[in-house]
C-alpha cells in the first residue's frame, strides 16, 4: 500500500511517501503500530488522540478500517489552510 | 470551479469569468484571505502552503455539491494556492454567485468554514530564524 506524510511528519518519516506491504498490516490499527515501530519518534504523536488524521483513498476515516495492498493511505496533522 | 494553484490571480478577472457565463446573476459574495504580517505575537516573513491535491479537489468538490442542496447558488469559485508565498499574498478565495444575496452571503461562509476545517492544506510560517507549522 502508498503511505504519503505531510506537513510536520514528513520530517519525522524522513520521507514524503513510501511504499508498506507487510503481511502483519490487515487494518489502520496494525498500519500504525507498523509504522509506530518503524519511526520511533512518530510514536507518541500515534498514541494520542486527535494529533493526527487518516485518509485512505481520499476519504477521512476515524475507525479501524481493514486495508488492502492496492490503497493509498494519508497520514498528516489537523490541517491548516485558508 | 476548482483551482489549486501556485500562481497568483486576479479576484475581478476570475469573478467576471464566472459571472459572464451566466445570464441572471444578482448577487456576488466573496471571501479572500491573505498571509498575515504579524500572527501570534510574531513577525511572518512568509508562509509555506502544501496541500494533499487529489484529496483536496475531491473536499471541495463534495462542499460545493453540499453547498448547491443547501442554498439558490448559481455556481462558485474556489482558488487555493500552494508554495511558498510572502506577506499580503492572496491565500484563497471562494466566490459563490446568485439571484439573491442571502444564499450568496450565506453559502460563501459556508464553503470557507468547510475548507478550513476539511481541507487538506497546511500552513507553515516562516520567521527570521525559525519556521512552525500552524495548528489551525
Amino acid at each position: 500500500m502508498k503511505i504519503l506524510y505531510f506537513a510536520w511528519l514528513k520530517n519525522k518519516t524522513g520521507r514524503s511517501k513510501e511504499i508498506i506491504n507487510d503481511k502483519k498490516i490487515k487494518d489502520v490499527n496494525s498500519l500504525l503500530n507498523f509504522i509506530s515501530k518503524k519511526y520511533p519518534n512518530l510514536r507518541k504523536y500515534i498514541n494520542k488522540k486527535d494529533i493526527l488524521r487518516i485518509a485512505i483513498n481520499l476519504k477521512y476515516t476515524t475507525k479501524n478500517k481493514r486495508l488492502n495492498n492496492n490503497d493509498e493511505i494519508a497520514i498528516f496533522p489537523p490541517v491548516s489552510g485558508g | 470551479m476548482i483551482k489549486i494553484q501556485k500562481k497568483d490571480f486576479y479576484i475581478e478577472n476570475e469573478i467576471n469569468k464566472l459571472r459572464k457565463s451566466y445570464s441572471n446573476v444578482g448577487a456576488v459574495s466573496n471571501f479572500i484571505g491573505y498571509v498575515k504580517k504579524n500572527n501570534n505575537n510574531k513577525k511572518v516573513n512568509s508562509i509555506y502552503l502544501e496541500v494533499y491535491d487529489k484529496m483536496a479537489k475531491k473536499k471541495l468538490e463534495e462542499i460545493v455539491k453540499k453547498a448547491k442542496k443547501k442554498w439558490d447558488i448559481i455556481d462558485c469559485i474556489i482558488i487555493h494556492r500552494f508554495g511558498k508565498l510572502t506577506t499580503g499574498e492572496k491565500i484563497v478565495m471562494v466566490a459563490t454567485i446568485s439571484k439573491h444575496r442571502k444564499d450568496s452571503f450565506s453559502s460563501c461562509k459556508f464553503i470557507m468554514s468547510y475548507l478550513k476545517k476539511e481541507a487538506p492544506f497546511w500552513k507553515k510560517e516562516i520567521y527570521n530564524k525559525k519556521s512552525t507549522w500552524l495548528k489551525n
